[in-house]
């Protein structure tokens, strides 16, 4: 089956090479599986997003892509621009490979929100530069740049505590442009949010791949779990349905319609009736 | 219950507790409950000692002397305290084992580093402060020195080790969300460890500055000026509103920095 599905722009005939390759990783955790061995590839200026059920793996198969989990078949079956992200040591490489926004308590509630969003750079500073910084912060211009940017530069001085669960997400998204990775990974982004707010913050993470600090071309990426059929239909460009750990469809995000994603998530009733969910993956095939 | 269930009952620690739970029982059997606990003719010792402190001795004179004696009593225990800030710090961050926790470290060399480190914490802190005092007088004589240094070492021991399982109960995800910056172990410890220990850190730090003072007091006994040395001058004499005087600054100092920590905690809370 292949789900290979090149961005088209004119007439371009040769499929580019894929930005992110996944070649049968899987995880297992002592006796629960994590993540069946799933191979995907997954190309430049891509949205895609994940889909299913609590437990089906996307948290696993994401932080995979982080780097911050080591796949079981081996380093090399999660593969980023030609590196695999585990095998990076921490700096700039790293930092400028692949970045994640997690679904919560992933700020650091103790530091101000400029601290925490300064902490993007992190990889890209030398441990001299960031101790100096928690004195006399380094960067605060493009700190408060990408505040203003996610709507928030009043809040630069807050505690993360004092913040709504929105505007903890936007100090994440903030703190993820300062690292400016060209993959960006997004752990339920929008879970906690109401649906005003799931779709600003949509917006923003949708902004930010096509965001460059240069010359506003796009060239990065975006990997985002989530679970509303309109929120994909409108901001993505591919889904993936994932089931028990496994890939259940992959489908262009503007043929996702309800019914596809009630079928993946109701499942539960009656567990021997999988005919539905292997015709939608021949389908996509 | 079968044999089969009380041997999976006693498991190491239930073993241990029980243990002390028999030494303890027997060691109160030993107790001779029979002789009187004060001393013959203690009653009018005791009521003449407490009487005294109506009023304590409050003479110019003995006040200067009592403010000379506090004064040193601080500035030996802050000066313990900060030495064995700045050993016991760097010793808990290697001990909590959370500057190599990086996926790709080698977990072997981490366990190794973590056991040695802990061992040379747990060494300094079973030698209590009253023993070092009296080596490092043998060794260098009566000078103020000792009395910081022989603070300086089992505080280090004590610190470290509380200082480890401070930085070890921070919360994982904000961690692992700075980890996934490229951040390195040494900056997560800046960024992440640190901070969000930082309140228990400080308070634990403020609760060892109270014993550091009550410590410096009772080291001075060998003869170092400080609280500890003049209560035994006025003892030895006696002089028990002198005494009283000068529990009396001890308990203010320790008061003081209880509310000074107090008022540290309370400008940090978030
Ligand atoms: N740290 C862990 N230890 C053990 N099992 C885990 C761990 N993390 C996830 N799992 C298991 O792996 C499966 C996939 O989990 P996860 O990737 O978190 O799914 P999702 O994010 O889709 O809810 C679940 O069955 C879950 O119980
Ligand atoms: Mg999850």
């Amino acid at each position: 089956m292949s789900t290979v599905r090149p961005v088209r722009t004119g007439e371009q005939v040769a499929a580019p090479e894929p930005l992110v390759t996944i070649k049968s990783a899987a995880k297992v955790y002592g006796t629960n599986q994590g993540l069946a061995p799933l191979s995907l590839a997954i190309h430049a200026g891509e949205r895609v997003a994940l889909v299913g059920p609590s437990g089906s793996g996307k948290t696993t198969l994401l932080r995979l892509l982080a780097g911050a989990l080591v796949p079981d078949q081996g380093t090399r079956s999660v593969i980023i621009n030609g590196k695999s992200p585990a095998e990076l040591k921490p700096g700039r490489e790293l930092a400028s490979l692949v970045g994640i926004v997690s679904q919560r308590f992933d700020l650091v509630p103790h530091l101000p929100v400029l601290h925490n969003v300064l902490a993007g750079r992190l990889g890209h500073w030398t441990l001299a530069r960031s101790i100096l910084s928690l004195v006399w912060p380094m960067e605060r211009r493009a700190a408060q740049q990408a505040l203003a940017r996610v709507g928030i530069a009043d809040k630069i001085n807050e505690r993360p505590g004092r913040l709504s669960g929105g505007e903890q997400q936007r100090v994440a998204i903030a703190r993820m442009m300062m690292q400016s990775p060209l993959v960006i990974l997004a752990d339920e982004p929008v879970a906690s949010l109401d649906p005003a707010r799931a779709e600003e913050v949509m917006e923003l993470l949708v902004g930010l791949v096509s965001w460059n600090e240069n010359d506003g071309s796009s060239q990065r990426t975006l990997i985002a779990s989530l679970h509303t059929a309109s929120l994909i239909r409108r901001h993505f460009t591919r889904v993936i349905g994932l089931r028990e750990s496994r890939v259940q469809f992959d489908l262009p995000a503007g043929e996702l319609d309800d019914a596809v994603l009630d079928e993946l998530y109701d499942l539960g009733d009656d567990t021997d009736d999988i005919e539905p969910l292997a015709g939608l993956a021949a389908r996509d095939g | 219950m079968s044999l089969r269930r009380l041997q999976n009952w006693l498991t190491g620690p239930r073993l241990l507790t029980l243990g002390i739970v028999f030494a303890l029982a027997w060691s109160l059997s030993r107790v001779d409950w029979q002789q009187p606990i004060g001393h013959t003719g203690g009653g009018g010792a005791a009521l003449q000692v407490l009487l005294a402190l109506f009023p304590p001795e409050l003479s110019q004179e003995f006040l200067r002397i009592c403010v000379v004696a506090s004064w040193h009593t601080l500035a030996y225990a802050i000066a313990g305290m900060s030495i064995a800030v700045a050993l016991g710090l760097p010793l808990g961050v290697l001990a909590s084992g959370v500057l190599a926790s990086s996926p790709d470290g080698s977990e072997t060399r981490r366990r190794t580093l973590m056991a040695s480190v802990r061992f040379l914490l747990a060494a300094m802190r079973s030698v209590h402060e009253l023993v070092w005092v009296l080596l490092f007088v043998a060794a260098v004589g009566l000078s103020p020195m000792a009395a910081i240094l022989a603070m300086a070492i089992p505080y280090a021991g004590i610190l470290g080790r509380i200082y480890a399982e401070q930085l070890q109960d921070v919360p994982a995800e904000p961690v692992a969300a700075l980890r996934t910056t490229g951040a390195s172990s040494a900056h997560i410890l800046l960024y992440g460890y640190i901070p969000m220990a930082l309140p228990d850190l400080l308070s634990y730090t403020f609760y060892r500055l109270e014993c550091g003072i009550r410590a410096a007091a009772i080291m001075s006994f060998v003869g170092i000026d400080g609280i500890g040395f003049q209560i035994e001058l006025s003892l030895a004499d006696l002089l028990f509103r002198q005494v009283w005087t000068l529990l009396i600054f001890l308990v203010a100092l320790v008061v003081a920095v209880d509310w000074w920590s107090s008022r540290v905690r309370r400008s940090m809370a978030y």
